[in-house]
């Protein structure tokens, strides 16, 4: 009778683990395609295809191809042309709008101003059930339409910034005729758009079946159809990469990225976030409340170790608290030091007396957020701050966003939606905004003044002001700018976009043919 | 057939009783886990907006007012709108019900194929290499995460061997990998359950006297044997088709199955209480269901459970 001795079973787990080890599926794969249908695999469901119902990135990646906006942002940051072909601003508070003329819906109805108007008004109503973009454009007061092809936007005050506004969530244009015809219901389950991806079929949870609009403005997109998938598991997602069965996919983490380019076929590109990660402080807290105690922390913080270690190089030091490729982010400005000794200095000078100081964060809400708060929390012992770090829930964390209740510091990644310091800074830290633990009255009015100036130059002074200010009081300790990574074939050229578009019109996407 | 109906009828209540103590527990639980408005909205929500949603999802009355309309909803089959999906929240999971019931019957059947020959071939030849190494896998299938062996075997037969879809629901052959995730650990529990239910029925009696008379071994396994082991393995093998049911949960996320397991998950993540106490009520409900089919089918095998 054979027995099966321990150094058996060893030898059987020896040999399982080899095969494990994930090698190349096959010889090298094709660098050219012949393919007439995309397939992308992104983290997450799609929850809604109504634009006016979800600020999720997850839909709008579908979302901006089946509608378009009156301006579009473009990858590259800049506002161009969309739905309207023009805009300047009349006086000091109304926007004109001149439309692109000949745009068609799916559905082969006409698009004119009315559709504008039916659009922002929907974007306002706060009636509409399910309505989560009714905060974006409360800037607007009514919208008048002189024809069919102008359209002019009347703003309480003046608004430099409501181009830019149209030009994301809650700008997205839908179509008059057929909304009102099917209801809501109906048109979120098979919505109508101008843009380049008309609506096929939608399996929830599975997959979403979308086919190139001929007749788009912008010119046909460079496949026939695309599907996108939900994998939520990183590890599958980039498995299906790996083998072929999808041809890209979102959220590949840094660690993650070495493999996938290092296999033949596919390769790894990044947008640097439109945005930041930063530890948002509660400063009403002493010993948070005093200004050197906060300067010292981020003194303490060795950013430069937490891009390089866990972050293996993707991500950028920022230098105050306007995100690179922004309005007004001075490229001169140095970026955030690292000095313990001086951060020992200045805890001293503060008479920081061991009071302890706590940073929350979830486990994984934010890519990388608890490694990065236990890096933290040794960076800040070592200059003799008493740290602790405490991990909650997601939902504890979005109560706490609501009560103002954190203990001292948390994870925040501020998007730049309109890539304009007023649309993050201002829009978080600002006087009732979410994060609102901090006020300085030259601040709270250079950031009033700014906002509704149409003057680009008295705002950049603003701005560089109120930077000054930001660092020396720091309501936000900003810690890293983060590349948001892509896995793709290497048949596939494409850019990625700062904020979580998936642009796939025919100036940004295309497949390498033979 | 003296006594069925009461014996039905205890079941039945007991049932009842059992329904209604989960979907109570997974009311208060939900309530307790915070607030679904916060997640709803940017965080730059003005209190107004809050205030509005919060009336428009019921959640502005006292907690006894929203279970009172709770229950009496459930009782009519209406678990009310799904807070995400803005649907009737008993559709909404009644279309994610199909995909978890096919993978979760494949792999119930692949383990039950699978695990009863290797149970009993493990006991009749017991201590050989095939009663070792189909033991030792049974360990591992037991013991190992559901997430690991998912992972495992994307990886290695997806992979590396290219031999099988990596994730997705299509055609069966995306459906061999997650039933066989899904279904290692009951396949594992139930081949080592038959094991030793047969072992312990070929040392009665009964089977040396079968022997004795010169009964061929075949027979005496097929006949003697199976039948008196088989109350322990139908237990153990209707309490795993429960606890598929759980596995669903992670095997879904893993192989991006669309079915109830990953509907409760994000469910969860987003206090979609509506969707959460209907998937948690249907689920309550099947595993009552089968265990009470259990309970019949035991009568059948055993008339000493009838009696009693």
């Amino acid at each position: 009778m054979a027995e099966l001795t321990r150094r058996d079973v060893l030898k059987l787990a020896a040999a399982g683990a080899a095969a494990a080890v994930p090698g190349l599926p096959r010889a090298a794969q094709a660098q050219t395609t012949q393919k007439r249908e995309l397939v992308v695999a992104q983290g997450g469901d799609i929850a809604f295809l109504d634009p006016h119902l979800s600020t999720s990135s997850n839909d709008i990646r579908i979302s901006f191809n089946i509608f378009d906006n009156l301006t579009s942002r473009r990858p590259d940051g800049k506002l161009a042309p969309g739905l309207a072909t023009e805009w300047k601003i009349q006086g000091q508070t109304t926007w004109a709008f001149k439309l692109r003329s000949g745009v068609k819906w799916h559905n082969g109805d006409p698009f004119t101003s009315a559709d504008v108007k039916f659009s922002i008004d929907r974007t306002l109503d706060t009636t509409l059930k399910g309505n989560r973009v009714s905060t974006v454009l409360t800037t607007v007061d009514r919208v008048e339409t002189p024809d069919a092809s102008t359209v002019l936007v009347h703003t309480k005050k003046p608004d430099p910034l409501l181009p830019a506004r149209l030009g994301f969530y809650g700008g997205q244009i839908v179509p008059k005729k057929y909304v009102e015809t099917v209801g809501p219901d109906k048109f979120n389950e098979a919505p109508v758009g101008t843009g380049p991806l008309r609506f096929v079929s939608w399996t929830k949870d599975d997959k979403i079946v979308l086919e190139a609009y001929p007749g788009y403005w912008g010119g046909r997109v460079d496949f026939d159809r695309i599907i996108v998938r939900a994998l939520p598991e990183m590890a599958p997602r980039v498995a299906a990469l790996l083998k072929g069965e999808v041809d890209l996919i979102t959220q590949v983490p840094p660690d993650q990225g070495e493999r996938v380019k290092a296999n033949a076929g596919t390769t790894v590109t990044g947008a640097l976030y439109g945005g930041l990660y930063v530890l948002a402080v509660n400063s009403k807290r002493p010993p948070l409340d005093n200004p050197l105690v906060k300067q010292a922390l981020s003194l303490a913080v060795d950013r430069d170790a937490i891009v390089k270690e866990l972050w293996r190089g993707r991500g950028i030091v920022p230098n105050s608290m306007i995100a690179k490729g922004d309005n007004h982010f001075d490229a001169a400005l140095p970026p955030l030091a690292f000095n313990p000794g001086e951060a020992k200095a200045r805890l001293k000078k503060a008479g920081y007396n061991g009071e302890e100081i706590v940073i929350e964060t979830t486990a994984g809400y934010l890519a990388g957020d608890k490694p990065m708060a236990e890096a933290v929390q040794a960076m800040w012992r070592d200059v003799g701050v008493n740290a602790k770090v405490e991990i909650f829930e997601y939902s504890v964390r979005a109560q706490k966003i609501r009560d103002k209740s954190f203990k001292g510091l948390w994870w925040s990644d501020p998007t730049s939606t309109l890539r304009d310091p007023d649309g993050m800074m201002w829009r978080l830290l600002g006087p009732g905004g979410p994060q609102d633990y901090w006020r300085h009255p030259e601040f709270d009015e250079l950031g009033s003044a700014a906002r509704f100036s149409v003057d680009e130059k008295f705002r950049a002074g603003a701005y560089k002001r109120m930077t000054q200010l930001f660092l020396e009081h720091l309501p936000w300790i900003p810690v890293i700018q983060p590349y948001e990574d892509y896995g793709l074939q290497k048949y596939v050229e494409w850019t990625p976009d700062p904020l979580q578009q998936l642009e796939i019109r025919r100036f940004n996407f295309k497949f390498r043919r033979a | 057939m003296r006594g069925l109906l009461p014996f039905l009828a205890s079941r039945l209540l007991r049932a009842a009783i059992s329904l209604w103590l989960v979907s109570t527990v997974v009311f208060v639980v939900m309530r307790l886990s915070g607030d679904p408005v916060p997640l709803l909205l940017p965080p730059d929500a003005p209190r107004s907006e809050i205030f509005r949603v919060r009336a428009e999802l019921g959640l502005d009355r006292p907690l006894p007012v929203q279970y009172a309309f709770f229950l009496g909803n459930a009782l009519r089959g209406d678990f009310g709108q799904s807070i995400h999906f803005r649907q009737p929240a008993f559709r909404v999971v009644l279309g994610y019900l199909p995909a978890t019931l096919e993978l979760g019957l494949t792999a119930f059947v692949l383990a039950v194929l699978i695990a009863l020959p290797i149970g009993v071939l493990s006991a009749v030849w017991r201590n050989s290499v095939v009663d070792q190494a189909a033991m030792g896998l049974a360990l591992v299938g037991q013991s190992a995460p559901t997430f690991f062996i998912g992972i495992l075997l994307i990886l290695v037969v997806s992979l590396n061997f290219g031999l099988l879809p990596t994730s997705g629901r299509e055609s069966w052959r995306h459906l061999v990998l997650p039933a066989l995730t899904l279904g290692a650990f009951a396949m594992a529990s139930i081949s080592r359950l038959t094991r030793s239910a047969v072992l312990e029925v070929l040392g009665a009696d009964y089977v040396r006297t079968a022997r004795a008379k010169g009964v061929s071994e075949a027979l005496v396994v097929a006949k003697h044997t199976l039948k008196n082991a088989a109350v322990p393995i139908v237990t153990i093998t209707g309490l795993q088709f429960g606890s598929l049911l759980g596995g669903a949960v992670v095997t879904e996320t893993v192989f991006a199955w669309p079915g109830i397991g990953r509907l409760a998950i994000h469910s969860i993540y987003n206090r979609d209480y509506p969707i959460v106490q209907c998937t948690v009520f249907l689920s309550a409900l099947l595993f009552i269901a089968i265990n009470f089919c259990i309970d019949l089918i035991y009568g059948l095998l055993d008339p000493r459970v009838r009696a009693s």
